[in-house]
């Protein structure tokens, strides 16, 4: 699947040279580009990191409420694995890499 | 028994360290080992790390062999060099008796990697109380243990030093698509833990 981002990136990569006649020219196309589905970043169990731990580390990289943090914990405690946040592919592989780098195990799905 | 905290805020800032020796010489033993370990890493996949530094490097896509290629290829170095700083400050600062915060900070994420690099070693499960690696390996099982409590500590003390939360980052968060796993597994087909 192609990006709206990428369509973009294509269209300004076109040489200079090569701006058709205006007669020929392709009528401005009305198609409705449907917004990407995001990235979601999941954070799984395990058995080693402490809870307090993994809460410190939401409330750190995401600036989320203390509430919030421990509710996403017990969910990953409880459930296996939760939801921590979502966006555009590059966010959620940075956001993928800060949490390997606090010792999560974090992988990242394209969906919603 | 009274509690005797090891790590408390000092009056004129930063952390006073209270340690009995023997802790100092494994807090600056043990990260070096691991970073030794770190050293052969390499460009090993996922599947060819040894069970100590498997949790050290997670897989970021986990049905998408072409994907995680390449997310290693970008991520691996700078992954390895967080990881070898906190260590080797740890190591570095282990006899002092006085920390900034930020020392403070490498000395949990430090802390962090002994023990998820301990845990796997041992084959920590949340069922047993005792990994099974245990009674094979009984220094890196007590070690494993103190490290635990030294690490509680610092998260507690930590925790006070968070920025208020973003506004609104709360409500960023998608709602739990999967809901309550069915049966006694959860969603990662382990079982589902006792209520706390």
């Amino acid at each position: 699947m192609q990006s709206p981002a990428g369509l973009e990136a294509d269209v300004s990569g076109m040489p200079a040279g090569s701006i058709a006649p205006s007669e020929v020219q392709q009528p401005e196309t009305h198609e409705v580009a449907l917004p990407e589905l995001p990235w979601l970043v999941i954070v799984w169990n395990d058995p080693i990191n402490l809870m307090s731990y993994v809460t410190y580390v939401f409330q750190k990289l995401f600036g989320y409420s203390r509430p919030k943090a421990h509710k996403l914990m017990l969910d990953v405690h409880y459930k296996g694995r939760a939801v921590v946040s979502s966006g555009p592919k590059e966010r959620a592989e940075l956001d993928v890499a800060r949490l390997h780098q606090h010792g999560l195990w974090a992988t990242m799905e394209h969906g919603g | 028994m009274i509690f005797r905290r090891r790590i408390r805020l000092s009056r004129a800032g930063g952390y006073e360290i209270r340690l009995a020796p023997e802790e100092r010489d494994l807090l600056a033993a043990l990260p070096l080992q691991l970073v030794s370990l770190l050293d052969e890493v390499g460009d090993k996949t996922h599947d060819e790390l040894p069970d100590a530094l498997r949790r050290l490097l997670p897989t970021a896509y986990a049905t998408d062999p072409e994907a995680e290629r390449a997310f290693v290829a970008m991520t691996r170095e700078d992954l390895l060099e967080h990881h070898r700083d906190s260590l080797e400050t740890m190591s570095r600062t282990a006899k002092a008796t006085w920390l900034d915060e930020e020392q403070l900070v490498s000395w949990l994420a430090a802390l962090n990697d002994l023990r998820l690099s301990l845990g796997s070693m041992l084959g920590a499960t949340e069922e047993e109380a005792e990994p099974p690696g245990a009674q094979l390996h009984p220094a890196e099982w007590i070690a494993y243990l103190y490290l635990g409590g030294l690490q509680s500590e610092l998260i507690d003390l930590l925790e006070g030093t968070l920025p208020d939360p973003i506004p609104g980052a709360d409500d960023l968060v998608p709602e739990d698509l999967w809901g309550d796993p069915p049966g006694d597994l959860r969603w990662d087909g382990t079982p589902q833990p006792e209520e706390l």
